[in-house]
């Protein structure tokens, strides 16, 4: 059977390594190749969705020896958690390559770069050992970095010194909980699926590995109050880079709260529920204020995604403290369908706010008024992304939260008060849409061109799969549900 | 195909046709909401013959999404469908001058689609979805004039407040499926206890919201900032209706406890909201705030126990206020506004527009025999039938009087003044709409009795008389003190409280959007003082890298430049040997030489 969980892993990869074998190719070529490269990619996770996962355990394994000594080998594979993060990796890299087929300074760093990012991405949700985990995750990092100092805005160097030392920082402590899972394990091995099947840690080892962990993912996701990176990167990060960021990236924090903490160190998670759900009901709310408290759209966006990423921990927690199995499979589904959907919404409003900067070069919401007249497809497009991310029914975001609200009243009934979040965000978009998009236009916009084709041809999908999986969330939930209903810990 | 589902795509499609293909609006809109109104009337006549229709489609896991057409969801879709189809021939007209017909009429469409869903769900998640999105369609509707000065805000304010409210059905909803575990509204019906005290409050909480129920009244009359066939629509006969349709559906479930709470709110609102309707000075806004005020005496009727009494009043007053909103869009397009200082004898210019106006009101007044007179008269009996008979009643009594003063002091304005005489364009189509929205204002009440047999269910009628007698008294004598009697004289003491909204303490800006203001501000100040202190950490750490380069040039460094001075001192003192020379390097190599030997070689001899 041919291996494509390694293929779609290393065709980016391939991709770069072809750019970087081609001297001197028009800036054209070189985005071509790399549009084709992800789209293969993209092809490629669309295969493994058709293959499926298992009802319980990890599906599509693929395995090589590597450093047998160490019990550390090339394990990949995925389940109902981490097939629809792929599927979103593929799918925003793809548009984000479309979107930034206008790159004219440096294209062939920047498609690099990108395809590096793209594999690192895959890498970290489809890797089923810890040590390959890890340097994924960690080369992530270096990645985004060259994309903020490269290719950000004014203040870009130090947001993008900031994005790197904090998280590189940050995840330290997830290599020494890696090592103690490691210690732990009888023999001793890297195999991730191991680790799950039987933790390896119990009592204080396993309080103190929780709490390494935690701490990475809190930076990563990002938690109140460790997320002041993000909204600096964000602003300084060009409108692919905060796509890729906000839509891919933070979800390995979320992704590794359910892989490593829930799934490898259960029991301490659940002894730490309630203190985790506190964290994330206080992220939900505050990055809601914190968002409707902005001038700058850009920003604004960047802390809604604080909001939304609360969501996701407190659908988490709820998990960890359910006695029942089958609250616990809504609480982790809804969690995963909202990583999904903020990563579908989510893009579409930083490629949208990037459109908009590139026409008028500021993003202060106040300079605006009156767009929709001017540029209505962009407005329209505005709108629908602002009310998905505000959780109306019938887009992506509904279902996520409507899960993860039922099962917070029937877990811990006083939590339930995140919800207020749905009001406050609400409460932002309309301020958003109305100053910028309704009312008079302003003469200064006028002239204001529409959405190109590249641009609608980078949007759509988007703002389609908004509505589809508003409506039928069946689509990806099956697939969640799948692994969710089997999960045992 | 199923009927339900028809009754729900057909405007959907045709939405969805307009926006793509950009031409024939009207065409298409009449088209949809015909086809809609065939399959709704199919479920009405099945409902009669007692065939129930239900529709299953995949939802969430282990909630799948139900439609279900029992006989009171059949009514309540046809009911949206048939005021659906005068408003559109209405708007064909309204809207001739507009340059934006396709997107009106696909958000009213959508609207239309969203209506009916929301009536016709049997499932708890259907509904809120629907729920929110009526929602939404009204934020679009009444943002239609975006660029307008006071428009934006309007939308915004009647979808924030919506919403906020919407939150006690999302945690009502989330009690129910918990207590019952099933997102099936039949099935949750049999919650009891607590749990259905605390749920059916927070239902009572959303239905505020949506019927503009006081405190929350506010929204509904700003929002008749959007073109008048939205406000007969909308903010008259449906998406407000949703509300009521709630209570009237979960009524079963309600204790009395939570009834009682139902009825007081109802009361009070259907007395503020009159009042306000008695001291407004542009007859939209005047429509509006009777609207509230009809509709609390709906939640009045459910409070006291007879929801059937709501519902027959929420169906003839769908079609009154309908028809009162396209008459006050026709005065509209003839003075250029809605306020009454503009229409002061604009009933005269148009005198058969203003004679469907005058049935319309009266109907709403309660004058037999028209449709409002039997569902009013239904309502107070259930009130003075209540245990709580004194209070409601009274509640009930003041409601139906102050109806019939602003119906009247509208009339009156309409009536007095000076006759203007300019052609209207699509005065055609917008008489049309008018004239069968007033006839069905005229001849609903004949059939109350077939809409109680198809509900299996009937009114009492043992304190009628005293009921009629007492409604009806009410309802002439506020119609001759409106008609008599100007309304700034009525208030009184109460007029500047009338045209503040009855706002205490500043309203909702004041209790709930300056505080939320305050709270972002608060994050934000943290939000700088947070990157600040990263930034110290940031700057610690270089101030650490710096110390450790400043002991490594001292003290470690000294060492090791120490050293390496050494080391050149010693190279130097070597390379002074290395002279190029050659006699003196030979010289050097033969002393060398001779040493090495030496030292090779005396070992030798010695042993």
């Amino acid at each position: 059977m041919l291996p494509i969980v390694s293929i779609t892993l290393f065709l980016p990869l391939l991709g770069a390594l072809l750019i970087m074998a081609l001297r001197k190719t028009s800036t054209q070529a070189i985005h071509a190749i790399g549009i084709i490269t992800s789209g293969l990619t993209l092809l490629g996770s669309l295969w493994m969705w058709s293959r499926g996962v298992n009802e319980t355990g990890f599906a599509q394994l693929e395995e090589l020896d590597w450093m047998p000594s160490i019990g550390a080998a090339y394990r990949v594979g995925v389940d109902g958690i981490s097939l629809p993060l792929v599927l979103l990796t593929t799918l925003l890299f793809f548009l984000t390559l479309i979107y930034s087929a206008k790159v004219k300074e440096r294209p062939q760093a920047f498609v690099v770069l990108m395809l590096l990012l793209e594999t690192a991405a895959i890498g970290t949700f489809t890797a089923l050992d810890a040590i390959l985990f890890y340097v994924f995750f960690e080369v992530s990092l270096v990645s985004m970095y060259f994309m903020i100092a490269g290719w950000g805005h004014e203040d870009r160097q130090r947001a993008a010194l900031m994005f790197f030392i904090y998280t590189l920082l940050g995840s330290l402590p997830l290599l020494l909980a890696i090592l103690g899972l490691y210690l732990g394990s009888e023999p001793h091995t890297f195999d991730m699926r191991v680790w799950i099947n039987n933790p390896p840690l119990d009592g204080l080892a396993a309080m103190l590995a929780l709490i390494a962990m935690l701490f990475t993912f809190a930076v990563k996701t990002p938690v109140f109050p460790f997320h002041t990176w993000l909204p600096a990167a964000h602003v300084q990060a060009p409108a692919a880079g905060s796509v890729i960021l906000a839509g891919v990236m933070l979800k390995f924090g979320t992704y590794g709260l359910v892989r490593f903490a829930l799934q490898m160190t259960p029991d301490a998670f659940r002894d730490a529920g309630i203190v985790i759900l506190i964290f994330g009901v206080v992220a939900a709310l505050y990055g809601a204020f914190a968002a409707l408290a902005q001038s700058d759209i850009k920003r604004l966006i960047a802390y809604t995604s604080v909001n939304h990423m609360g969501y996701v921990i407190v659908g988490v927690a709820i998990a960890a403290l359910a006695l029942d199995p089958a609250i616990r499979a809504t609480a982790l589904d809804g969690s995963v369908l909202q990583m999904v959907s903020h990563g579908l919404v989510t893009g579409a409003l930083f490629f949208l706010v990037g459109m908009l900067q590139d026409r008028a070069h500021t993003r202060e919401m106040d300079q605006f008024g009156g767009l929709l007249k001017i540029t209505p497809i962009l407005g329209w497009s505005f709108v629908l992304a602002a009310f998905a991310s505000l959780g109306l029914p019938g887009l992506a975001h509904f279902p996520a939260e409507f899960q993860i609200f039922l099962v917070t009243l029937q877990v811990e009934p006083a939590a339930v008060i995140v919800i207020l979040g749905i009001v406050i965000t609400a409460g932002l978009y309309l301020r958003a849409i109305g100053k910028v998009f309704l009312g008079e236009p302003n003469e200064k916009w006028l002239a204001m061109s529409d959405l190109n084709t590249r641009e609608v041809l980078t949007l759509a999908p988007l703002l389609i799969l908004i509505i589809v999986v508003g409506i039928a969330p069946a689509l990806v939930l099956d697939m969640i549900h799948k692994t969710t209903a089997a999960l045992q810990f | 195909m199923n009927l339900i589902a028809i009754a729900i795509l057909a405007p959907l499609v045709a939405a969805v046709l307009i926006l793509l293909l950009r031409r024939a609006p009207a065409a298409l809109s009449l088209l949809g909401t015909v086809i809609g109104l065939i399959a709704s009337i199919g479920l009405l006549t099945n409902a009669f013959a007692g065939v129930a229709g239900a529709l299953t489609l995949p939802g969430l896991p282990d909630m799948p999404l139900l439609l279900v057409a029992t006989p009171l969801t059949a009514l309540l879709s046809t009911l949206v469908a048939v005021i659906c189809i005068f408003v559109m021939i209405y708007a064909v007209g309204y809207m001739k001058k507009d340059d934006e017909k396709v997107r009106f009429s696909a958000t009213l469409l959508l609207f239309a689609a969203a209506m009916q869903t929301l009536v016709l769900a049997g499932d708890w998640i259907l509904l809120l979805a629907a729920w929110e999105l009526i929602g939404l369609s009204s934020y679009l509707l009444i943002g239609f004039w975006y660029r307008r000065p006071g428009v934006t805000s309007a939308a915004t304010r009647a979808f924030m407040v919506t919403r906020s409210a919407d939150l006690g059905l999302y945690i009502a909803v989330f009690i129910l499926i918990a207590t019952t575990g099933s997102s099936d509204i039949a099935t949750t019906l049999n919650t009891g206890g607590s749990a259905a005290i605390v749920a059916g409050l927070l239902l009572l909480v959303a239905a505020m919201g949506k019927s503009a129920q006081t405190p929350l009244h506010d929204w509904l009359q700003r929002a008749m900032a959007g073109p008048t066939p939205v406000s007969a629509l909308l903010h008259s006969a449906t998406l407000v209706a949703a509300g009521a349709i709630l209570l009237i559906r979960t009524a079963p479930m309600l204790p009395a406890e939570t009834l009682l709470v139902i009825g007081i709110v109802g009361g009070i609102t259907t007395v503020v909201t009159g009042l306000i309707a008695l001291g407004e000075n542009d007859l939209k806004r005047l429509l509006a705030a009777s609207t509230s005020s009809q509709y609390g005496l709906m939640l009045l009727a459910v409070g006291a126990g007879v929801p059937l009494a709501a519902l027959l009043h929420l169906i003839a007053h769908a079609a009154i206020k309908s028809a009162l909103f396209l008459g006050a869009g026709v005065f509209q397009h003839s003075r250029d506004g809605t306020t009454f200082g503009k229409l002061e004898g604009a009933g005269r210019d148009q005198p058969r527009i203003f004679f469907g106006f005058a049935l319309a009101a009266l109907a709403l007044a309660g004058i037999p025999p028209l449709s409002g007179f039997f569902s009013k008269d239904a309502i107070i009996a259930a009130s003075l039938a209540s245990s709580d008979a004194w209070l409601l009643a009274s509640f009930a009594l003041a409601g139906t009087l102050l109806t019939g003063a602003y119906m009247a002091r509208a009339l009156s304005i309409l009536w007095h003044g000076d006759r203007q005489k300019r052609s209207i364009p699509g005065l055609g189509w917008m008489g049309a709409g008018l004239a069968g929205l007033v006839t069905l204002a005229v001849i609903l009440g004949a059939f109350f009795p077939s809409i109680e047999t198809l509900l299996r269910a009937s009114l009492a009628e043992d304190e009628n008389t005293l009921a009629q007698i007492l409604g009806l008294s009410a309802a002439l004598s506020g119609l001759a003190l409106g008609w008599f009697i100007s309304g700034e004289r009525l208030l009184g003491p109460l007029l500047p409280w009338s045209q503040r909204g009855f706002a205490v303490a500043g309203g909702m800006d004041n209790l709930l959007v300056r505080p939320a203001f305050a709270i972002a501000r608060r994050c934000e100040k943290l939000e700088r003082s947070l990157y600040t202190g990263v930034l110290a950490v940031g700057r610690l750490g270089l101030n650490i890298g710096r110390g450790a380069r400043f002991g490594d040039e001292r003290g470690i460094d000294g060492l090791i430049f120490a050293l390496v001075r050494g080391t050149i001192n010693l190279g130097n003192r070597a390379r002074t040997l290395q002279s190029g020379l050659i006699h003196r390097e030979m010289a050097i190599t033969v002393v060398g030489a001779a040493l090495i030997f030496a030292i090779l070689f005396i070992p030798l001899l010695f042993f």
